[in-house]
């Protein structure tokens, strides 16, 4: 059956910066090999992590989306390829969920909506940000593979409209808690 | 008694979310405590549902250094 697959991996770039692109045109290589189709590669850059990890502190963040057969086992061959190379500090391989699509897709409309009344109002750095929002959805049916030059960060630009709303709600929530004890 | 008064409505079923994507940690680090534990249910009032997939994607959130195991405040 044919799966979704999405792996995200940190690199250690503490001693070489160039170290990510040998990183992840290896395991590109690995999924095409073996029979997968790179969907989506997305460069988080270069991160604090919230621990350390083996006495690092910054890490390089990818995240790489592919379609493969689960026959073909690409998860196990990518675990195997991430333990035996020392510069990934962490990896997580997962089959992405329906549910996650479908709130992709939610989010790049809502996105489209904002977008009409964003570009009136103050919402000046959520406009420029909003077409690459839009591409996730449309990716299931088109395989594409973004350049490595594009720097987009989607996780961080989807949670900075809505940031006013949520720290309004948090407040509420923690004076809710004091009352309570 | 007081607890009766307050009924708690699940944010993300307000929001209308299916899926909550470990991506964003900022709306992670909302459902823990001070310390880096997961909220119960009882306190945040998400649904069952919702409380899964919370728990889910803050333990993939941790794996990936994105949100703390722990964070202790020194007192």
């Amino acid at each position: 059956m044919e799966k979704l697959y999405c792996t995200i991996y940190i690199v250690d770039i503490s001693q070489n910066p160039e170290e990510e692109e040998a990183v992840t045109s290896r395991i590109q290589q690995l999924i095409e090999d073996h029979g997968g189709i790179i969907q989506r590669i997305n460069r988080w850059g270069k991160k604090r992590l919230a621990y350390p990890i083996q006495k690092k502190t910054h890490g390089y963040y990818v995240e790489i989306e592919f379609t493969a057969k689960s026959v073909l086992n690409i998860p196990a061959i990518l675990e195997q390829e991430y333990r035996v190379n020392d510069r990934v500090l962490r990896y997580l391989t997962y089959v992405v969920d329906k549910k996650e699509l479908i709130q992709r897709a939610k989010k790049a409309g809502k996105k489209a909506e904002k977008e009409a009344p964003a570009a009136e109002k103050k919402e000046t750095p959520a406009a420029p940000e909003a077409p690459p929002a839009e591409a996730p959805a449309a990716e299931p049916e088109a395989p594409q593979v973004t350049e490595p030059a594009e720097t987009e960060n989607p996780p961080v630009a989807e949670t900075e409209a809505p940031v006013t709303e949520e720290a309004q709600e948090a407040a509420q929530e923690s004076e809710e808690k004091k009352e309570e004890k | 008694m007081l607890r009766w008064k307050k009924k708690r409505i699940c944010r993300f079923c307000e929001a209308g979310d299916v899926y909550i994507d470990f991506r964003d940690e900022k709306r992670l680090v909302r459902f823990l405590t001070e310390q880096g534990k997961i909220v119960p249910r009882r306190t945040s009032g998400n649904c069952a549902q919702h409380q899964r997939q919370l728990a889910k994607a803050i333990k993939r959130a941790r794996h990936l250094a994105l949100i703390p195991f722990v964070s202790d405040i020194p007192r």
